[in-house]
């Protein structure tokens, strides 16, 4: 129920965000549409599902199915790490942010024993640079530090 | 006997060492993910798109290819041992599939679930190869109006069959068509919806959003999950049925085959549906309904058939009319766009070394996959031990750097990260990722077309309803729209003759 509550304000905001901002642009007419006539008929065709789902959720009597959100901090954590390298990728360079990247999921994430931990890092990132970089020739960030 | 020349061309093409180790590789994966529970086809075909770039075309589509019906023998394996689906076309196996396996006679039914995947899938390739051509010519006749009803037609059915509300999978493909409309206009070519941000012109690569949608977004989605380490005490046993059994398995195996063909034509129908229906058919209509569920061998036979045929014959509309139907095969349909080829009613006739190479490569993938899953099936039982933690590094790392690889810049890696999470949410709100990357695909291509059969028809919306073929289309998707009952009648009956999916342990 509450999931498809939120599910029924996404849809609206991303339904209200369409129609403003194609209503920025030249509508045009049936004869010539012009670059707004798409997103606009698109946020309010969204506008009428979400309102479809709004009034299904309040007419459905069944309740939610239980679920549980217990890991949903290594979630949040892992998320962040990934932004956290996404940043730092450049700068410091493919293997080591890798390197790190990967030892958080499986020291944090998944945990597990230190040597396998360390192990899988070295493999995932020195294996990935050798595969890609080295092999492939995908030009990977070395990290700027090194020039 | 034209086609056996082109058949013949094909296999030259598709025998050559290069192209024979692409099609092993894509069903040596697929057979892995497929066993894998927790990594789907559409997030391993994401991964691999980056890897698709260096390689030539026809090359790219039978790696691809290879990987999405290869998953449909692997999902078996644990379906039968485990009573885990390795992916959701095989969910159904898991019914009989189990029991037939607590009965000791698990070998048996590995057997014939993967001799029932050959038969299906080489039948599948059959049909695919006969039907597509004559497909292909009919569809040169479509103008704009009957492009635009088939891909609202495509898109609603995607929706309809696609998960468990079709609101939510409509209002997915509305999603998708406005992400798709970022970027250049595609009757003007001006930039709208970017914001001043210069790599947005472009509108998102759809490369980056299925990485990060299937690929990251499954990652997060199994965090949360938490991880049971898998004991396998089930025994294999021989890996012969008896004759009895074969002589049971063999009609199902052929109206499973022919179910599946059919279904996986339709656009969201495709392997998961298939394996469902079949299922359901060969019970209503079995002398011995109170067998299933309890180790029928025709509960194993069918779905498995089906799936397969569903997965060489979905290939149809993406090869004929340019319109993938399910979020795999939307993925090969970007693969072809990535290397300069666009789907549709030309393919056959301006890429035949692709479409006949193509082809040939499925009957070979067969094969492979049979030799793959019968001898070695203990080799991927053993692949069941990893557990997830050590293999979600590994699948977040190819994320990564194929995003990286797209325009080798650190930006792509936050836009596939930022859809990673995405993904996730929407997930959480249990609204399916699929409809999503398919209708962005579409989006350029429906928008194009209403507007040019507007612009034609001096803004007489009736355009679509009077010319016969797209009249037809409409029509079908007025129907489609407005039966949402039916289908919940459907399926309630579906569930009285399936019964509870979770059988106990």
């Amino acid at each position: 129920m509450t999931r498809d509550i939120a599910a029924v304000a996404l849809g609206l905001a991303v339904a209200a965000l369409a129609l403003s901002e194609a209503l920025g642009l030249p509508i045009g007419t049936l004869r010539s549409p012009g670059q707004g006539f798409f997103p606009l008929w698109l946020g309010v065709l969204l506008l009428a599902l979400s309102l479809v789902l709004l009034a299904q959720t309040l007419r459905a009597r069944a309740a939610a199915r239980p679920r549980d959100d217990s890991r949903i901090g290594q979630v949040v954590g892992l998320v962040a790490a990934l932004a956290v390298y996404t940043a730092v990728l450049e700068a410091i360079g493919y293997p080591i942010a890798t390197f790190f990247l990967v030892l958080y999921m499986v020291k944090i994430t998944h945990p597990q024993r230190w040597p396998l931990a360390l192990g899988i890092s070295l493999l995932a990132a020195g294996g990935s640079y050798l595969l890609f970089a080295v092999w492939l020739k995908v030009p990977l960030p070395p990290g700027s530090w090194r020039s | 006997m034209e086609i056996l020349s082109l058949l013949g061309s094909g296999f030259a093409i598709a025998l050559t060492p290069e192209n024979l180790f692409y099609c092993f590789v894509g069903s040596l994966v697929g057979t892995a993910i497929g066993v894998l529970p927790g990594l789907g086809p559409p997030a391993t075909i994401a991964l691999l798109l980056p890897v698709t770039y260096g390689i030539p075309a026809t090359s790219a589509v039978i790696l691809l290819a290879g990987i999405f019906y290869g998953a449909m023998y692997g999902g078996s394996t644990t379906s039968i041992l485990l009573n885990i689906p390795g992916e959701a076309a095989s969910v159904v196996t898991c019914l009989d599939g189990y029991q037939m396996a607590r009965q000791g006679r698990a070998g048996a039914a590995l057997a014939v679930a993967a001799v029932g995947s050959f038969i299906a899938g080489t039948i599948g390739v059959l049909g695919l190869m006969l039907l597509a051509p004559p497909l292909a010519s009919f569809a040169l006749k479509f103008g704009a109006p009957e492009n635009a009803a088939l891909l609202i037609l495509g898109l609603l059915m995607v929706g309809y069959l696609g998960g468990a509300s079709m609101t939510k999978g409509l209002m997915m493909a509305a999603v998708g068509l406005l992400l798709g409309s970022v970027g250049l206009d595609p009757i003007q070519g001006t930039p709208r919806f970017t914001y001043g941000v210069f790599k947005l012109s472009e509108g998102f690569d759809f490369v980056l959003v299925a990485m990060g949608l299937f690929g990251i977004g499954e990652v997060l989605a199994n965090v949360e999950q938490k991880e049971e380490p898998e004991v396998i005490t089930t025994k294999i046993g021989g890996l012969l049925a008896t004759r009895e059994e074969w002589k049971a398995a063999a009609a199902p195996m052929a109206r499973g085959s022919l179910l599946g063909f059919i279904i996986g034509v339709l656009p969201g129908g495709g392997a998961i549906i298939s394996s469902f229906v079949s299922y359901a058919l060969e019970k209503r209509f079995s002398r011995h309904p109170e067998r299933f569920g309890k180790g029928a061998i025709e509960g194993v036979a069918a779905p498995e058939a089906a799936n397969n045929g569903a997965a060489s014959s979905s290939f149809i509309p993406l090869l004929t009319l340019g319109i993938p139907g399910n979020a795999s095969i939307a993925l090969i349909f970007a693969a072809l766009l990535i290397h300069g080829i666009r789907p549709g009613p030309l393919l056959v006739a301006q890429q035949p070394q692709l479409f006949w190479g193509l082809i040939a490569s499925m009957y070979i993938g067969n094969v492979m996959l049979l030799v793959l899953n019968l001898p070695l099936i203990r080799v991927w039982v053993r692949l069941l031990q990893v557990p997830y933690g050590l293999l979600a590094p590994f699948i977040v790392v190819f994320v990564l750097v194929g995003a990286y690889s797209v325009n080798n810049s650190a930006f792509d890696v936050g836009v596939a990260v930022a859809f990673g999470v995405i993904g996730y949410g929407l997930r959480k709100l249990d609204f399916e990722p699929a409809p999503l990357v398919l209708a962005m695909i579409l989006g350029p291509q429906l928008e194009a077309s209403v507007r040019r059969a507007l612009i034609f028809s001096r803004g007489d919306v009736f355009i679509f309803f009077e010319r016969p073929i797209a009249a037809v289309l409409m029509a079908l998707a007025v129907l489609m729209l407005l039966s949402p009952l039916a289908r919940w009648a459907l399926s309630r009956k579906f569930w009285e003759i399936v019964g509870p999916v979770r059988a106990e342990k």
